[in-house]
């Protein structure tokens, strides 16, 4: 048991510090997404499928949490529908109170936190190390602060290092670097659809939320309190335990706002290649795999260090300058017609003659 | 579609073929031994697990083998196909006829990558073949299909045939916007079963006493299925092509003389109701009606002297040039309805008519014989 010093920092303040943290990641997770769906439906009219992918995976990760929700209540599962457009959970008991609240929140907030659950368990199996866990002297609100801002530093370092020296020799590797993609273009909840039907930005989402929660106030003060209770319990017992709940939150968010960064490349390639002539858009992509296995390749013969970095690096440069090359090929091109000027005149029958110069 | 396989009337709506990612099973045949190849090399070259494989060159032909022909199995059993599994017990035997022929025995796991991306790429090659010999030819009297890369099939159904339409689409199809429909036809072509069987035994006993038991059952599902060139696979765009289906199959319900029938009826309907209106217009403008009546009397002992066509005529020019435009103009629109008419019901008659002759001339041979 530890010994805690009796102070109103240490007894109260110091419990909302880890919550601060992650409703500022989680917040700044609503951004990033808010950013990514401004891109996607910037998108949408040339590529509808991308987009309807993208649908997919959402409302996959919506109907399996809402799925998790009732199962979690024990309210059983009649009937799960699941299709591009829209999925569908119908209970086998509807139930109400708490536990319909329940379902609620996790149809509300498990798209945000669950699959990212998931892929940080899986980063563990391939990432290992980074997830540190802060060491508490104090247990003052800024030290239990700047601890979770430690733990979340740490974590962000580890994967982005990862992800810099990321292996796509690695069938793991690689196959982690798919789960992230997916991830990062299904974690928004909201639907894109063909038809705007209602607003899909981060405030519609922010006001859903809101609604939730002022539906049932009783509720969130029954949450707060059991937090507190939680805190004061691990406070006399292991500190670490309570800001560790809130570090695991704060990585799922991190793992998150990773997924949509690397989205945002992927979402940027795409929309340079509308830039690019019809039977040219495949080279950027195909850019991809080929200066990263070359680049592997190479380095075969004549290793050096940081293979893997450097064949990013080469991979990432080459399909940039591809790209640019191929963008600029198409707009020097133009203004240049076809059939020649001269004979679409012809056929038009407004060819200019000498004599009619002369006239 | 040539022009001459084109039955008399018939015109084409639309020509389709399957969706290059309609044939994804297919494909993933492909894909699966070109990421096992990779994955093997990996393993034995890169992984943590090397070591595990320095003993014996012949371990990863023996793990890439084993694993190949138990997805093959697997595969088999959940496809109900047991191609699959004889495709890769093929592909296995060919690689490792490729090692004893060239004896490449040093370096297997550099071969199994170059040989599951040769193998992959062929693969998809035949796929594609297979994909590009198809061909829906949807017309506005039947759909025809085609395919078959050496051997051509073709199924041709009319509307008024098909009894029953079904239509998938897959997760793939949703996101891409293809899917398939199968016209049932009345004969029941389009449809087939799925079987499933489960069998145990039994036998007990060592020596002498044996005790053998044998418990089996089997299921079958009625359940719309087809070939790829018996129905319209993977077709895109998947929602209008099968509004159109439905579409031609709803107005091809009556058969066709009913549907003449109709038509004609429809058309004197139009004319009468245009007449009337006409009619009506000619009566509520009363100030010029007496000028109107002035000249349908002037008009009657003309047309009781047919003989004299150049006068009349010329007569007829004239009063028309004394009414008024509007009236001249309603007049004008009323003899062409009337022309109209008569040419509908003189190309009705004909038919008939010539149906009542070839009856008679049948009966008139029947006499004479």
């Amino acid at each position: 048991m530890a010994t805690v010093p009796l102070d109103i920092d240490v007894l109260f303040a110091a419990a909302f510090a880890p919550v601060i943290g992650v409703v500022a990641f989680w917040f700044l997770q609503l951004v990033f997404i808010e950013l990514q769906k401004r891109m996607l439906l910037r998108l949408r009219h040339r590529h509808d499928a991308f987009c309807r992918f993208t649908n997919f995976i959402g409302v996959l990760f919506q109907t399996i949490c809402h799925a998790l929700g009732y199962t979690v209540t024990r309210s059983g599962i009649a009937s799960f529908q699941l299709t591009v457009n829209y999925g569908k959970v119908e209970p086998r008991k509807e139930k109400t109170g708490v536990l319909e609240w329940i379902v609620d929140s996790f149809l509300l907030f498990g798209p945000f936190f669950i699959p990212a659950g998931f892929v940080l368990l899986a980063s563990y199996f391939v990432i290992g190390k980074g997830f540190a866990f802060p060491t508490l002297v104090h247990y003052t609100f800024l030290e239990s602060l700047t601890g979770f801002g430690v733990s979340m530093s740490a974590f962000a370092s580890t994967f982005a290092n990862f992800l810099i020296t990321i292996d796509l020799f690695n069938p793991l590797h690689v196959g982690f670097l798919f789960v992230l993609l997916f991830f990062g273009l299904g974690i928004r909840p909201s639907y894109i659809g063909e038809e705007r039907k209602e607003k899909i930005d981060m405030i519609h989402d922010l006001i859903l939320i809101k609604n939730h929660l002022v539906k049932k106030p009783l509720y969130i003060l029954a949450f707060i309190v059991i937090f507190y209770v939680f805190y004061l319990l691990s406070l006399f017992l292991n500190p670490l335990v309570y800001v560790a709940v809130f570090s695991i939150l704060g990585w799922m968010s991190l793992t998150a706002i990773f997924a949509l960064l690397l989205t945002y490349l992927v979402i940027g390639l795409i929309k340079a290649t509308d830039g690019i002539r019809t039977r040219w858009m495949a080279a950027p992509f195909i850019t991809v795999i080929v200066s990263y296995v070359l680049a592997r390749v190479f380095f075969i013969y004549y290793p050096m260090k940081h293979v893997e970095s450097v064949s990013l690096l080469v991979m990432i440069v080459s399909t940039i300058v591809i790209t640019i090359l191929l963008i600029k090929y198409k707009k020097t091109n133009r203004f240049k017609t076809e059939k020649k000027m001269k004979h679409v005149r012809v056929a038009d029958g407004k060819k200019r003659t000498s004599k009619k110069r002369a006239g | 579609m040539e022009r001459k396989e084109l039955l008399k009337n018939e015109q084409v709506e639309r020509v389709l073929s399957p969706h290059p990612l309609s044939f994804m099973k297919l494909q993933a045949l492909s894909i699966f031994v070109i990421v096992w190849g990779i994955v093997v090399w990996w393993l034995t070259k890169f992984s943590a697990y090397t070591s595990l494989f320095t003993g014996n060159n012949w371990y990863p032909l023996i793990l890439w083998g084993l694993v190949l022909l138990l997805i093959g199995v697997v595969a088999s059993l959940v496809a109900i196909q047991w191609s699959i599994f004889f495709l890769y017990l093929g592909v296995f035997a060919g690689g490792l006829g490729f090692i004893f022929w060239q004896h490449w025995e040093k370096d297997i796991s550099l071969f199994i990558l170059v040989y599951s991306i040769a193998v992959s790429i062929v693969g998809f090659l035949i796929v594609e073949l297979y994909r590009r010999s198809h061909r829906y030819i949807i017309t506005n009297l039947r759909i025809i299909f085609k395919g078959g890369v050496l051997t051509k099939r073709e199924r041709t159904i009319r509307y008024d045939k098909i009894a029953d339409i079904d239509a998938k689409q897959g997760i793939l199809g949703q996101i891409f916007g293809f899917g398939t429909i199968i016209p049932v036809s009345q004969s029941g072509f389009g449809l087939g079963s799925d079987k499933t069987m489960a069998a145990g035994g039994i036998a007990l006993g060592t020596k002498k006493a044996k005790l053998f038991g044998f418990a089996g059952g089997g299921k079958e599902v009625q359940t719309p299925i087809a070939r790829s060139y018996y129905e319209l696979h993977g077709v895109y765009p998947y929602k209008e092509v099968k509004q159109l289906v439905e579409g031609i199959v709803q107005t091809h319900v009556p058969t066709q003389y009913q549907q003449e029938q109709v038509e004609f009826q429809k058309q004197q309907v139009d004319i009468q109701t245009q007449m009337r209106d006409l009619l009506h217009k000619q009566v509520s403008d009363k100030p010029r009606r007496k000028t109107v009546r002035q000249t349908a009397e002037e008009e009657e002992p003309e047309e009781e002297e047919p003989e004299e066509e150049k006068v009349t005529m010329k007569k007829a020019v004239t009063q028309e040039d004394t009414l008024p435009p509007e009236q001249a103009d309603i007049q004008q629109q009323m003899k062409d309805l009337l022309k109209k008419q008569r040419t509908v019901r003189v190309a009705e008659p004909e038919e008939e008519e010539s149906e009542e002759e070839e009856e008679e001339s049948k009966e008139e041979g029947k006499e004479v014989a």
